[in-house]
């Protein structure tokens, strides 16, 4: 472990940090259960593109998956397949694969001709179908299993005369098997670790490529898992290695912060469109696009300290996002490197449209959206539910004299009922008003101006911008996206035999100057991650387990 | 995105340079619009305030029962036409009435006494006097610094207007030209057809630079610039331009294609500027052409309406060429646009006022004003060739 | 076993024949197993099917200026007026409660479940129990292809209240036009037209769907209790999969009100109130005759999302945020914005209703065949109470069902109007719902 630990460090950061801060060896944990997830829909997308190339049209809708412990990847792990869902899916199997046998794409994806186009040919079939299928289960498929798809290529084509339409068959049955649409774990005793057992070959590569890459293994992954390379410390970091050097681990990455920063929302995101006539429909899109290609710059190519996320001035801007934002782009009709000036009333992510305009109302800002929104999911702490005797008399008289927020919202501090949850939120979600509901600049509000000035934690700041650098100090930032990544990974929240884990986990980002690739990298290479408890007590699909930090 | 598309756009990555005081853009719009600028965004160094013209129209004084046209609206070509035409004739168009519509677009302008088309040849016929502005009032400058109307080095005689707001001295001939034809009035055709196509086609887009700004209200000397914009208007789903959209400036070797740099000033909110020549684009009604003003004057009242809009008035001597090139470029409105070419062009050779050819005496140009509005833009300079990629901006 | 030759149903004779090469075109005779209580109900001239469906819409109502409160005789105020042209075809049930026995009001939402599962809540968003519509597909569902047809007009999926778990909630259809290429595309059986042919691809893609349901001993076999639950689920949503494709390969039974409706054009969704209101007028044309020709007999149909976004083009408040900040008109007693939406979904209601109505089928309409399970999730949005959630059941279900009636429940639990409408449709369920939810007492006055 400790040997790991050191390698893991770059150099540099040995010689800054000391021995002591890189060495801690990896707390041992209770493990987890092995987890059975639905696949989300952009995972599904990125493997019929990774498997079948990217002239594979994906048309459907997929069944939603609920957001469960501040993740969907745990949601994954709850979600099952409702009867239009299994519908949808039968479809779109059905679609994939005939594009995939359809002349054009066959003569590419299939490696072998058949012997007679309108005839079956087993051989052929066995070959095309067992590859496929390898990369679809992400395991090799056992004899019987293609033996049985090969008759239903056969039988295919017999009915249809063409040995390419039979095939289609038992392509469907494959897009459409629980082997493909859940990603099933399976544990294995553990030779180093009498109590726990681990995650087999395959679930580890499975577990490593969603984390990674958003998509289910390679070749070479699936080849280590096979051959049992990664179940060694060597082999496990070559793979790690090389999986974060691909251009693919920016997919993950950006997997990851579209999950933890609820950016699935998006896709419902309505504004008025007269009055913010500029939030178009490419506006949304590209204020989504624009906190993703922040976020990777930052972290990834910048390789820079997570908690400037909250105070840089930097982002990308393409042409329909300017005119939200009111700032020139240097270059109309491309994406754009963008600096706020220092005297802007913006830096840090929570100041782009992706945050303020995504929790908002349609028509108007909402300081209490903002503030949950901020509580919640970036820095991991619950708000209570409103409570059902909420009485909001108070907050809005269209006579009333309270012409800012500021002032509407006093009425929640004023009523012990609100101020207890409306403390948490409105004090941060006002040093957001500058940002009107489609998260434009202003400074008045019905002709007054707006007081976005507050406190985080006893941290006093003016302004949205001074609420960026409280949240850069605060511990809790940084330990909600530790917690997250890791209940990311293991698709499952984090377990209470895993405290000591996560405590080593925040302190090695620390340590690692909170650097977002290496806390991906420490997670990817931790016993932890793969380790498999006592036959996990299953509960209720409905119950949600209480043992929990 | 094609491959040369993705070389033109990163040789224009390279030859980007920042825009000019792009640190206070946002605080000056900001304040423009809503006049409360918060500490953080205090306007401390100039600024640059960008403009794209939304509309630009012929500057009419209109009252509500045609007061200023006591002759009444001008006769059109068809009229004349129909007038001109033997019963025989008439007869065999509507096959003696039976035919109601008669499709006259292509043939009433060919009345000439052998069959020409009396738009390219204005002079082969007479028809009665054009129907002119007698009114007193009209939009417009002071061009030529006289307020009796007399000749000066660059002007003929003429009649000067008072201002709407009393100035007195105002030159706008053109209002007395066009004012009485109901396709130049207000929310007539013309403008109108121009306005929207312009809008729709994303050609002919004027941008209006103002920089060294120091203060919104009063700024006693700024520069002022008029340039073409190399991308089209950005609109929004129901069809209106959106402000803050950035434009690149059509610009060849650095050097901008179009446009004119003047100074002003601000007072009180309004720019005014200092005459200068200018050629800017144009394009309506289906028709590229140039506006060539001399001595341009412009005023813009920088406070916005409630639409986000800044309006104001650009005048200027209208180059006589030009001015009729674009008329006969748009022929094939004359039916609705309800002018007849001969009468027009006969009674604006009358009314030019401005530079005097040197050789004939005969004035050149016509005073001219237009209301213009627009709305706030950036102005993209670029170093290298702005390349006019229509596809990847819309 | 052959991944082709399976299970009692799957067509072993037809498919053999496939693989021998034996032309495919063999009518498929009709299963015992899809006739499991109205064998007769598929034979010509045979009772016609009764129909199930729910219409949801969130806010309830104004209190006092919907719905009269005398309960001798059912009478409609100004927000449900337009209610009134139904009056003799619907019964409104006031004054039942939700209790939740100590567990939290979890706004907008345990409103709706208690009345949809007979069982409150625990966490916020949890829906403890199969809802309705899921326990009444499970009955009557699985006889036409479509188990169950669920819409919002809201323009996302996630807006929907029908579910058999909180994981497995039904997506709603968005589109008017996706909801007609769904039903009446592909894989739509005229039932009049004269000839049918089975299709040789359809017995393939049932293979294709039997071949998975084999796996289901291999896949279960490593996972635990709740791992298994969930993939029961799915297993048995591939089976009823299969069924429909054994469904569309017979020879569907004549219906007389069906004919093929328009199909929509692809138009805008979402919440602004008149784009809400055009696609829900648009599903509800397309399901009517989908009901019609018995392409389903279970539906529901979400007018707006439980934090009812509804709104007006160019205003900054949305139906929900007024009804809580708008406030109270001191002359008209209410608050009118809000009200002025209310307004809206109950003409949304009728104009749903009206479908129906136009109908005809048999001696009466398709109204008089159906049960429209119709309610809010809260009685009065501004106070976010659970208690007296307004409900109503349209149609007559069949003949099985007395209209026209104001119920008044006396602040009984809401679950006796949900175990009434069950047992209106014929399931042998005694009671209902859990805790102090849990009732057997059925409501006697509206049964025939």
């Amino acid at each position: 472990m400790t040997a790991r630990a050191l390698r893991l460090a770059p150099l540099a950061a040995l010689a800054l940090l000391g021995l002591a801060a890189c060495g801690t060896a990896e707390p041992p944990t209770s493990g987890g259960a092995p987890t059975v997830r639905r696949l989300t829909e952009s995972q599904y997308r990125n493997i019929i593109v990774d498997v079948f190339g990217s002239q594979i049209v994906v048309a459907g809708r997929f069944d939603p998956i609920v957001r469960t412990d501040g993740l969907l990847a745990v949601g994954a792990s709850r979600a099952t397949i409702t009867p239009s869902g299994v519908e949808r899916f039968a479809q779109l199997a059905r679609s994939i694969a005939e594009q995939v046998v359809a002349p054009g794409n066959r003569e590419l994806l299939l490696p072998c001709t058949p012997a007679a186009a309108a005839a079956p040919d087993d051989a052929c079939a066995r070959q095309f179908l067992s590859q496929a299928g390898r990369y679809l289960f992400r395991r090799k498929l056992a004899d019987d299993e293609v033996a049985t798809l090969v008759k239903l290529a056969a039988a295919g084509a017999q009915a249809r005369g063409d040995f390419y339409a039979g095939l289609s068959y038992p392509l469907q049955s494959l897009l459409a098997a629980p082997d493909f649409l859940f990603v099933s774990e399976n544990a294995e005793p553990n030779p180093d670790s009498p109590k726990l057992r681990r995650l087999d070959g395959y679930s580890k590569a499975a577990r490593l490529s969603f984390l990674l890459w958003n998509s289910s293994p390679d070749e070479t992954l699936l080849a280590a898992a096979e051959s049992g390379t990664l179940a060694t410390e060597d082999g496990l970091e070559t793979q790690v290695e090389r999986m974060m050097s691909s251009p693919r681990f920016q997919a993950g990455t950006r997997a990851f912060f579209t999950d933890m920063l609820g950016l699935d929302d998006f896709t419902t995101l309505e504004k008025d469109s007269l009055l913010y006539p500029a939030f178009s429909l490419a506006a949304s899109d590209d204020s989504r696009e624009q906190l993703l290609r922040t976020l990777v710059d930052e972290l990834l190519t910048r390789d820079g300290d997570y908690r400037d996320l909250f105070t840089t001035r930097r982002t990308f801007m393409s042409s329909p996002l300017g005119m939200v934002y009111r700032v020139p782009v240097s270059q109309p009709g491309a994406w754009a490197p963008y600096e706020f000036p220092e005297s802007d009333t913006r830096a840090g992510i929570h100041t782009l449209l992706s945050f303020v305009a995504l929790h908002s109302h349609p028509g108007k800002s909402s300081p209490t959206l903002r503030g949950k929104a901020i509580r919640e999911l970036l820095l991991c702490q619950k708000v209570p539910d409103p409570p059902s005797t909420v009485n909001f008399d108070q907050f809005n008289d269209p006579k009333s004299p309270n012409k800012t927020a500021r002032n509407r919202l006093k009425a929640h501090s004023v009523d012990p009922a609100c101020a207890g949850c409306h403390k948490l939120m409105d004090p941060i979600g006002l040093a957001l008003e500058h940002f009107d509901g489609a998260g434009q600049t202003r400074f008045t509000e019905n002709g007054e101006p707006i007081d976005p000035s507050g406190d985080l934690n006893g941290i006093a700041f003016t302004d949205a911008v001074g609420l960026g650098a409280a949240m850069r100090q605060d511990p809790a930032a940084t330990s909600c996206v530790v917690r997250r990544a890791y209940s990311y990974a293991a698709a499952r929240p984090v377990e209470r035999g895993e405290r000591d884990w996560i405590t080593h986990l925040e302190q090695e980002f620390a340590d690692d100057g909170f650097r977002f690739r290496q806390l991906i990298k420490r997670i990817a290479l931790s016993d932890a991650l793969y380790a498999v408890g006592r036959p996990a007590v299953q509960t209720a699909a409905n119950e949600r387990p209480v043992a929990r930090m | 995105m094609s491959d040369r598309a993705r070389s033109v756009r990163s040789r224009l990555g390279r030859g980007a340079v920042p825009v000019a005081a792009a640190a206070c853009l946002l605080a000056g719009i900001a304040a423009a619009v809503s006049q409360v600028p918060a500490p953080r965004a205090a306007p401390r160094t100039p600024q640059t305030l960008a403009f794209v013209v939304a509309n630009w129209d012929n500057a009419i004084y209109q009252t509500r029962f045609m007061d200023e046209c006591p002759d009444g609206p001008t006769i059109g070509n068809d009229e004349l036409w129909w007038r001109g035409l033997s019963r025989a004739d008439k007869d065999k168009l509507t096959d003696k009435g039976l035919v109601q519509p008669v499709d006259r677009r292509f043939i009433s302008v060919l009345r000439g006494p052998k069959g020409e088309d009396v738009c390219w040849n204005p002079t082969v016929v007479q028809d009665p006097p054009l129907r002119t502005v007698k009114g007193k009032t009209a939009y417009g400058f002071n061009l030529d610094g006289k307020i009796d109307g007399g000749a000066t080095p660059k002007s003929c005689p003429h009649q000067d207007f008072t201002g709407v707001d009393g100035t007195p001295g105002v030159d706008n001939q053109m209002y007395r030209l066009l004012g009485c034809t109901y396709g130049w009035r207000r929310n007539g055709v013309l403008d109108t057809f121009g306005n929207e196509e312009r809008r729709n086609s994303g050609r002919g887009v004027v941008l209006i630079e103002i920089s060294g700004i120091v203060d919104l209200q009063n700024s006693p000397d700024v520069q002022v610039a008029f340039y073409r914009a190399a991308d089209p208007f950005q609109i929004d789903a129901a069809g209106r331009i959106l402000p803050y959209a950035s434009y690149r400036v059509d610009a060849n070797n650095g050097k901008a294609r179009y446009g004119a740099v003047t100074r002003g000033r601000i007072e009180k909110g309004v720019l005014t500027t200092q005459a200068i020549d200018a050629k800017l684009p144009f394009y309506g009604n289906s028709a590229y052409a140039e506006i060539g003003l001399r001595d341009m004057h412009v005023q813009l009242n920088l406070t916005p309406t409630a639409d986000g809009k800044v309006n104001g008035l650009v005048g200027g001597y209208y180059d006589f060429d030009k001015w009729w090139e674009y008329m006969l470029k748009i022929e094939f409105l004359i039916a609705t646009g309800d002018w007849s070419c001969p009468a027009l062009y006969t009674a604006a050779k009358q009314l030019a006022d401005g530079y005097p050819d040197p050789k004939t005496g005969e004035c050149t140009a016509i005073s001219s004003a237009f209301r213009i509005d627009a709305l706030p833009a950036f102005a993209i300079h670029t170093t290298g060739p702005a390349a006019r990629d229509l596809k990847a901006s819309r | 076993m052959s991944i082709l030759i399976k299970k009692p149903y799957s067509r072993r004779d037809v498919l053999r024949g496939v693989v021998g090469g034996v032309p495919v075109a063999v009518a498929l005779p009709l299963l015992d197993f899809f006739l499991t209580d109205s064998g007769e109900a598929l034979a010509s001239g045979a009772p016609l099917p009764v129909r199930f469906g729910t219409w949801f819409w969130s806010m309830g109502h104004t209190p006092g200026h919907a719905v009269a409160e005398r309960a001798d005789k059912l009478e409609f105020l100004e927000e449900c007026q337009a209610l009134t042209r139904h009056v003799q075809h619907l019964n409104y049930f006031g004054q039942f409660n939700s209790p939740l026995d100590g567990r939290p009001n979890h706004v907008h939402h345990s409103g709706w479940v208690t009345t949809r599962t007979a069982t409150a809540p625990i966490l916020p968003g949890d829906i403890p129990e199969p809802t309705i519509d899921v326990l009444v597909a499970d009955a009557i569902g699985g006889r036409t292809r479509f188990r169950s047809i669920d819409m919002t007009c809201t323009g996302n999926p996630r807006d929907s209240f029908t579910a058999r778990s909180t994981h497995s909630k039904n997506a709603g259809e968005v589109s008017p036009a996706a909801l007609y290429t769904r039903l009446f595309g592909p894989g739509y059986a005229d039932p009049n037209a004269a000839e049918f042919k089975p299709d040789t691809d359809l017995m393939l893609q049932q293979s294709v769907l039997s071949g998975i349901s084999e796996q289901r001993q291999r896949f279960e076999k490593r996972l635990g209790a709740a791992d298994k639950a969930r993939l029961d689920e799915y297993f048995t949503s591939v089976r009823q999969l299969e069924n429909q494709l054994v469904l569309e390969q017979q020879k569907p039974v004549s219906a007389d009100a069906c004919h093929l409706p328009q199909k929509p054009a692809d138009g805008p969704v979402g919440l602004e109130i008149p784009v809400a209101q055009a696609n829900h007028d648009a599903m509800a044309k397309i399901l009517v005759m989908a009901l019609a020709c018995d392409q389903t007999r279970v539906f529901n149909m979400a007018f707006n999302n439980a934090l009812s976004s509804l709104r007006r083009p160019g205003t900054a408040y949305t139906h929900h945020t007024l009804t809580h900040e708008e406030a109270v008109d001191q002359t008209r007693g209410y608050q009118p914005e809000a009200f002025w939406f209310n307004c809206r979904v109950m003409e949304s209601l009728a104009v749903f209703v009206d479908e129906f109505a136009k109908v005809r089928e048999g001696k009466g309409t398709l109204l008089d065949n159906t049960l429209i399970f119709a309610h809010a999730e809260t009685s009065y949005a501004k106070l976010h109470a659970v208690d007296n959630i307004p409900v109503f059941m349209i149609g007559r279900a069949g003949g099985r069902l007395k209209t026209g009636k104001h119920i008044v429940g006396h602040g009984d639990p809401i679950s006796r109007v949900g175990l009434t409408a069950m047992q209106v449709m014929g399931l042998p369920v005694e009671k209902w719902g859990t805790g102090s939810l849990q009732t057997a007492k059925t409501i006697t006055e509206v049964l025939v």
